[in-house]
């Protein structure tokens, strides 16, 4: 991999430790964009070092931090984090967040990265796993809406930018009055309608980090994989 | 045969997941108001694929499914016994108790799925009212139908079963199955029937990926399946859904086995608990889930991992006989 070469392509890895890592690649593979996106799928180490910017695909995010523990990968993904663009969807959101609630009993590992905390299984059991539209304004087509596949999925608490950090951007919310009722997460009759609640969050952008708690790559639409290379990753190849 | 659930049965499965960009098929919505949409085959098939790379174990009580979950299991299966003890016990196996099962689902964060008999929907409607993630129409338990299969599509919650080939593969996927897996031979620790069933689903579909539509018709009568679902594995060269392999499987080389044989991941059913350092064990099998291709860590995790479970010979002599031809 010479810096020649870098210049024409753009490298982008999908951590393929456990999860639907399969299914981020064929979306990347539809995409046509200015550069040609060469895939890698991450396994150990070395393989990340090759990556201009790296997707943690949804999976269980218990099975896949320690895998990335026992692949010796937890470290140099914190340090990829701090330079180079990462986008954590589901399993790979809970991963990015600086906290996250409803861990298993000892707590989880996590990498950090985006100014957010989450709870895990947000939304309840998988008979609570559902689809929804979005409309989302950053996406190619803003008009048509992009089908939201959540599956057990994260619920964002709460944003904590502090000033160092860069601001964090809202990039889609669920259309109001969706949370659940059934849960202790929102009681029976509070009014969950508030525009600026974070629990209708579900996709964010942080400088060149991005979380989806919805899974993009389970439909063919691949809007959002071309919002992330275009938004994320070809700005941070320029110097 | 009905059941008391609202949702309407989704289409079976095009390629991967759900409909793409197409508008999401009107079903009933979550609230007054909303419109979004539960249960779709979508959602169903897309946690299946979130398993996928993955080890599902079973398990037996609480403690059991913490140990699972802190080696990395994606999922487990709770169940009152493991094949390899219903098969030394004999007699009826039913569904496990749900306050057993629900002592699992609050011990464990990762999803938690849970075995019905063949044909028993009533025991699914149990489950899914106690919001059981994943159901298994199991081979492993005494049937209760000897005709009749679950009507899947009836249910919100998801369903994986078990085929040896791919007729049988294609059968329960009409029936709404969103998720496969081979059945092997449970409780034996004994790889061989798992093997001969992946390969048979993987040459069928070789077999069926070559043939022209005057031949598949001819095909999917002969191996009893769906036109359009043999058509559609053909077209994608695999399965329409996620396919695991279980029964039989008992060390990391034997889960790497079945990776390089074309599986999505593996249930692991009495080759942990069964063995002299589950700990240990699971979570070797975990790792070699994921880097299956890779020999030098296959090595390494296979160093040290204490007595495997006794293994069984197949043969007519098999104590509890054979459990995978039960299912039809």
């Amino acid at each position: 991999m010479d810096t020649h070469q870098a210049k024409k392509d753009v490298t982008v890895g999908i951590l393929a430790l456990q999860g639907a890592f399969a299914e981020h690649q064929v979306a990347l593979q539809k995409l046509s964009c200015q550069k040609k996106v060469v895939i890698v799928l991450v396994r150990v180490a070395d393989d990340l070092a090759r990556c201009d910017a790296l997707i943690i695909p949804g999976g269980e995010s218990t099975t896949i931090a320690l895998l990335a523990r026992l692949a010796g990968l937890l470290e140099p993904l914190r340090l990829f984090l701090k330079k180079k663009p990462v986008w954590g969807t589901c399993a790979g959101a809970i991963l990015l967040a600086q906290a996250v609630e409803n861990t298993k009993k000892g707590g989880q590992e996590l990498l950090g990265g985006m100014s957010v905390t989450v709870a895990r299984n947000g939304w309840g059991s998988q008979v609570e796993s559902f689809e929804a539209p979005l409309l989302v304004d950053g996406l190619r087509d803003p008009d048509q809406s992009f089908t939201g596949v959540f599956i057990r999925a994260p619920v964002v608490l709460s944003l904590s930018p502090s000033p160092e950090d860069p601001p964090l951007e809202i990039i889609a919310r669920l259309p109001a009055g969706l949370l659940p009722r059934s849960q202790t997460l929102v009681s029976p009759d509070e009014d969950d309608t508030d525009p600026r609640d974070p629990r209708t969050i579900v996709a964010i952008r942080q400088g060149r980090h991005m979380l989806t708690t919805f899974h993009p790559e389970l439909t063919k639409d691949s809007r959002f994989h071309e919002y992330f290379v275009r938004a994320c990753v070809l700005p941070s190849l320029s110097p | 045969m009905s059941t008391p659930v609202s949702t309407t049965p989704s289409a079976p499965p095009a390629a991967n997941g759900p409909s793409g960009t197409a508008a999401v098929p009107p079903r009933s919505s979550q609230r007054d108001g909303g419109n979004s949409s539960l249960g779709t085959f979508g959602v169903k098939s897309g946690l299946a694929q979130m398993l996928k790379g993955g080890v599902i174990m079973d398990v037996v009580n609480a403690e059991q499914a913490r140990i699972a979950e802190e080696a990395g299991a994606c999922a487990v299966m709770a169940l009152e016994r493991v094949p390899a003890d219903i098969r030394a016990e004999g007699g009826v196996s039913r569904m496990s108790d749900p306050a057993m099962i629900k002592s699992i689902v609050d011990a464990v964060t990762i999803p938690v799925m849970a075995k019905v008999r063949i044909g028993h929907f009533v025991e699914a409607q149990i489950l899914q009212s106690i919001g059981i993630d994943y159901i298994d129409e199991s081979e492993v338990l005494t049937p209760a139908d000897e005709e009749h299969h679950i009507n899947k599509h009836n249910f919100k919650v998801p369903f994986v079963c078990g085929a040896r080939n791919l007729g049988e593969a294609l059968r329960r996927i009409s029936e709404g199955a969103a998720f496969i897996r081979t059945k092997g031979e449970a409780g034996t620790g004994n790889v061989v029937e798992a093997v001969r069933h992946q390969r048979s689903v993987m040459s069928e579909i070789r077999k069926a990926s070559v043939m022209n539509e005057e031949e598949l018709y001819a095909y999917a009568k002969d191996i009893q399946a769906p036109f359009h679902l043999l058509k559609e594995a053909a077209r994608l060269k695999r399965l329409p859904v996620v396919n695991f392999a279980a029964g039989g499987i008992a060390t990391p080389a034997d889960a790497a086995l079945m990776m390089q044989l074309g599986c999505d991941g593996v249930f692991v059913g009495s080759g942990i608990f069964h063995s002299g350092d589950p700990a240990k064990r699971a979570r070797a099998i975990v790792q070699a889930v994921t880097h299956f291709n890779n020999p030098k860590v296959l090595a390494e995790v296979s160093e040290d991992l204490g007595a495997p479970m006794v293994g069984l010979t197949i043969d007519s002599n098999l104590k509890g006989g054979r459990l995978a031809s039960r299912g039809w």
